[in-house]
């Protein structure tokens, strides 16, 4: 259910949200800029207000202590650091999605509830204690406590792996970590993260929640919890962890809790005899003839049994140093009895270090007051309504305020006026005159006295004195029509509407090309040159108009690149911190549009070469120090438009590009001989990052370098007809240039002749140029043919051969030229010999459908002004 | 509305706040129950819109850009012209404080949000009266 108030907060929220996000990043360079945290605290106080109109109680106690973090900070209790940035962006990116979530089906999605109070304590967490019951002292500062009742359900092996280095003197600690849902977004591998731990024991994976169907599943969220057992320091597994510290939490674990026997609870051994005396045993501590029974018995036992899992702790227990005798007589009567006994803490049980839940932080949420004005309005017994006596009480402290002489001149209007109005039409005449004449005597003293009688005489009087209010109805109009208020009006219209509209458009610019035909046949076959001239003319206001329209629908369809450039400073500012560089990342002409389809496909490019400029561009502070650099490294993202094309630049200052060891990895990874990488340029060296399967990276980091490399980009970025250049200078920077098109609703073309006549379209992008050259220029190989092209050898192919076409029976010109298109693909120059050469057109690209959609050469189809087809190339799977 | 309490109707209420839902949320509500509403979305706006034309209930935001509802509210009172206009506060908080505050600088009651539909209809009615 969606009503347009919720939509209007929906739009409003996001607004909001991205006005505190940013305002956040500004905050954590200039910290004491008392604008922006003015900004940022009203917004999110603005979102409180806001989101208290609907029924999302999770959603408003989030943003609720998210605005008690921010009124800290204004207010100078608190002095703002970067983990606090972390969690208030946390807080903004939770709510972003409950918002989507509003936004799709009215309701915060499942697990908010959970969520909200988890992220509320974090938050609150940070707020200077009140005095209130201090929170239970954590296993280290800056870490939460974990539960640790989990432990005992670990697999047994691991509990006694665990139990056995804790007997040789090794520290125990239990995590727990949950890892960012996006995490994967930001080359986290949360596993080999954990693996990373040193004695590492028992490992648990579960989901946080139930998982949701597989129709609804987000792959690429993390919704994991992670558990494990280390023998280890909670000092080195924060260490391990010191960038996600936020999400993991460590336990101290006593050892006790890891001692469960488990197993199938019949058959085995008859075990009297042994337990008969396996008491006096321990209470003797005769723990070597014990030991010895033990070892016995379990090689005699099934190991899945319970009683085999009870002797195997046994050993374990008598295996240590001085053997816990409570321990050894809980797993004897454990055997006896077949059901696992509870274990004692060790020693006299003093240190209890139960499995007690973590403590919530500093609850310190005030109980609310009793608003005033949301008393049930209209009570029976009443004369006056609760709301009316509460306006009126106001009105009484309002004079009794201490208030000097004129300010009191300056309160009395409002009161007076005030009065009237809750009295007036509800009360009899005789009140309301009463009332005016206590205001002009209140007037001429300067006193409230008189005043104040006749509003006590109201609110304190016997009931009589005022007559009941009248029944009060009220609501929302259900039929009300809403009518928003300045600003443009705004429309929402489903995509596939302006598509189709494009489409359309496209074929009347299509179609229109005919009449300039239809002016010729009017002149040439019926004769009539007047009858051709109106034609023409009639052609030139149709053709205005269609590209009129082109042009505003494709507007429409325009968004700025801030679509996508608006996630950035928040990815480098985290990935940045992440890897101990300093950054500072500079957007230039965020305001330049281009077609959806094109922002749509520019997200994850972007996000690659970002990721690899901070990784392996950009140098350590020190580093860069060294190099007579300033420590802070700028990125500058740069959108511009260039005729029909978008550029987007990604520049660093980082170390650049060095193209010997790109020669070296590449003769290494064998995709170049060790001659061609002699022979190549440097700029040619650096772009072999581009071919498939090679990665920049010295060694695979955990940011960038998942053997997934430029080569990816290249190709999202060619699929929009787009191209990718990379220039780098050593030691000073890398720059990563996208080309795309405005739009990718229109392809421009160049047709061509082959075949004897056929026409067939070659998307002009890929067209180099074109040359005539003569038979005598084309050298033959075996089968193969090429010709020289200013000092280069180019390869030279027929196009109906290609295409499995008859060749014409006149072959080539009469001057025995051949005509060649020069086409580029991928870094491959080609040469295509043609039949004749056409013009270029814009045409509305049409791909196969049904089971012409599988054959491969063919891009797809066109339509001509003159109702021809134009088959229009695929070149990369041509050539 | 099916009763048509003939004292609310064509009262003209200006609601200064910085957010366009609760604008909205205002304008909603008070227009089904009768009232004219018109809005401005700060302080100096509001201070503007106050001066210029008169209203019969100014509903006030607190916390709002370039000037907050208490300044908003010292101004007005200072206006001899519009002094007299009944004025409600709407902060987010609950404190003691704040209602004092508001009350010293020139409200006549406050609010508490969220405020449900009701009680800001019967609210309208009881202060914005209807003898304009």
């Amino acid at each position: 259910m969606t009503t347009p108030l919720l939509l209007r907060f929906v739009a409003e929220a996001r607004e909001l949200l991205q006005a505190a996000a940013s305002g956040l990043l500004a905050l954590e360079k200039s910290p004491d800029d008392e604008t922006i945290i003015n900004t940022v605290f009203r917004s999110v106080h603005t979102l409180k207000g806001s989101v208290g109109l609907f029924d999302f109680p999770a959603f408003a106690k989030l943003v609720h202590a998210g605005e008690d973090v921010l009124s800290a900070v204004r207010g100078g209790q608190l002095s703002l650091t970067s983990e606090m940035v972390d969690l208030l962006l946390d807080m903004l990116d939770r709510v972003a999605a409950w918002i989507d979530d509003i936004e799709s089906d009215g309701t915060l999605g499942p697990g908010a509830d959970g969520l909200s109070h988890e992220m509320t304590a974090d938050l609150r967490s940070l707020l200077p204690i009140p005095a209130g019951p201090a929170p239970a002292p954590d296993s280290a500062p800056g870490v939460a406590a974990a539960s640790i009742d989990w432990v005992p359900d670990l697999p047994e092996a691991d509990r006694l792996d665990a139990f056995r280095a804790w007997g040789t003197g090794a520290p125990l600690v239990a995590i727990e970590y949950e890892p960012a849902e996006d995490c994967f977004f930001s080359g986290e591998d949360p596993v080999n993260l954990l693996r990373q731990i040193p004695g590492l024991h028992g490992l648990e994976i579960r989901p946080r929640e139930p998982w949701p169907d597989s129709a609804s599943l987000d792959p690429y969220r993390c919704v994991l919890r992670l558990r494990a057992l280390a023998s280890t320091s909670a000092e080195t597994v924060e260490s391990v962890f010191r960038y996600v510290i936020e999400q993991t939490r460590l336990g101290d674990v006593p050892p006790h809790l890891l001692i469960r026997p488990a197993g199938a609870p019949n058959g085995g051994l008859a075990l009297d005899d042994f337990l008969d005396e396996a008491d006096a045993l321990v209470e003797a501590g005769e723990w070597e003839r014990l030991r010895r029974a033990v070892a016995a018995l379990t090689e005699l036992t099934s190991p899945a049994l319970f009683a085999a899992s009870s002797l195997r702790w046994l050993a374990a227990v008598l295996a240590l140093p001085s053997p816990e005798p409570a321990w050894a007589k809980a797993l004897i009567a454990s055997l006896a009895t077949g059901q696992a006994q509870p274990v004692p803490p060790r020693g006299t049980a003093a240190i209890s270090a139960d499995a007690a839940p973590p403590p919530v932080h500093g609850s310190a949420e005030a109980p609310a007051a009793p608003l005033p004005a949301s008393s049930p309005a209209g009570g029976a017994a009443a004369r006056l309504t609760p709301l009316a006596r509460d306006i009126l009480a106001a009105q009484r402290t309002i004079l009794t305020l201490d208030l000097d002489p004129d300010a009191f001149t300056l309160r009395l209007p409002s009161v007076a006026h005030t009065v009237s109005n809750v009295l007036g039409g509800t009360v009899r005449q005789i009140d309301l005159e009463s009332w005016d004449d206590a205001v002009e005597s209140a007037r001429a003293q300067a006193n409230p006295g008189p005043m104040l009688a006749v509003l006590a005489h109201l609110l304190d009087g016997p009931d009589d004195t005022v007559h009941r209010a009248a029944a009060i109805d009220t609501g929302l109009a259900a039929q009300g029509e809403l009518r928003t208020t300045g600003g443009p009006r705004v429309l929402k219209v489903d995509q596939a509407k302006v598509d189709a509209l494009m489409t359309l458009i496209g074929e009347l610019v299509v179609s229109k090309n005919s009449l300039p035909f239809l002016a010729r046949r009017a002149e040439s076959v019926h004769g009539s040159r007047e009858m051709a001239r109106e034609i023409k003319d009639l052609f030139a206001v149709i053709d205005r108009l269609a590209q009129e329209m082109q042009a505003a629908i494709m507007a429409v369809r325009m968004l700025p690149v801030s679509e996508v450039l608006d996630r950035f400073p928040r990815l480098v500012r985290d990935v940045a911190r992440k890897l101990g560089k300093r950054v500072s990342l500079v957007i230039e002409g965020e305001d330049t549009a281009a077609d959806k389809n094109i922002i749509e496909v520019l997200g994850d490019p972007l996000l690659h070469i970002i990721r690899n400029a901070l990784d392996h561009g950009i140098e350590l502070p020190d580093d860069r120090v060294t190099a007579s650099k300033a420590p802070e490294a700028t990125v500058l993202i740069r959108a511009f438009q260039e005729s029909d094309q978008v550029i987007i630049e990604v520049r660093d200052d980082g170390r650049g590009i060095d193209p010997d060891k790109i020669r070296k990895a590449a003769v290494t990874k064998g995709l170049i001989d060790a001659e061609q990488a002699e022979r190549m340029s440097d700029q040619q060296a650096v772009n072999l990052v581009f071919l498939p399967g090679f990665s920049t990276a010295a060694q695979v980091s955990d940011l960038s370098g998942r053997g997934v490399g430029m080569d990816v980009v290249v190709t999202a970025v060619e699929r929009t007809g787009g191209t990718v250049s990379l220039t780098s200078v050593k030691g000073q920077g890398t720059t990563a240039r996208l080309s795309l098109p405005l739009s990718m609703a229109v392809t421009r073309v160049m047709m061509v002749e082959a075949g004897g006549g056929m026409l067939f379209g070659i998307p002009m992008d890929h067209i180099a140029e074109t040359v005539r050259i003569h038979r005598s220029q084309v050298r033959r190989f075996k089968q193969s043919e090429a010709f020289v092209l200013r000092d280069t050898i180019v390869p030279l192919l027929r196009l109906d051969r290609l295409l499995g076409i008859a060749p014409p029976a006149w072959f080539g010109d009469d001057d025995q030229e051949d005509s060649v298109l020069v086409v580029r693909v991928g870094n491959a120059v080609t040469g295509l010999v043609v039949d004749h050469f056409r013009e270029g057109m814009d045409i509305i690209l049409k791909p196969f459908e049904g089971i012409l959609s599988g054959i491969p050469g063919y891009a797809g189809t066109a339509l001509l002004g003159d109702g021809r087809v134009l088959l229009v190339l695929n070149l990369k799977e041509l050539l | 509305m099916s009763d048509t309490t003939p004292q609310a109707s064509g009262a003209r209420i200006l609601v200064i706040d910085d957010g366009i839902t609760m604008r909205l949320y205002y304008r909603t509500v008070l227009e089904a129950a009768g009232f004219t509403v018109e809005e401005a979305t700060n302080g100096v706006e509001g201070y503007e819109k106050a001066v210029a034309q008169s209203y019969d209930l100014l509903i006030v935001d607190i916390n709002m850009p370039k000037m907050d509802g208490y300044s908003l509210l010292r101004a007005i009172r200072s206006e001899a012209a519009i002094r007299s206009v009944p004025a409600v506060t709407v902060s987010t908080e609950a404190g003691p404080d704040d209602a004092t505050r508001a009350f010293q600088s020139g409200a006549n009651f406050y609010l508490v949000k969220p405020v449900a539909p009701q009680a800001l209809t019967e609210l309208a009615r009881l202060m914005a009266g209807g003898r304009s």
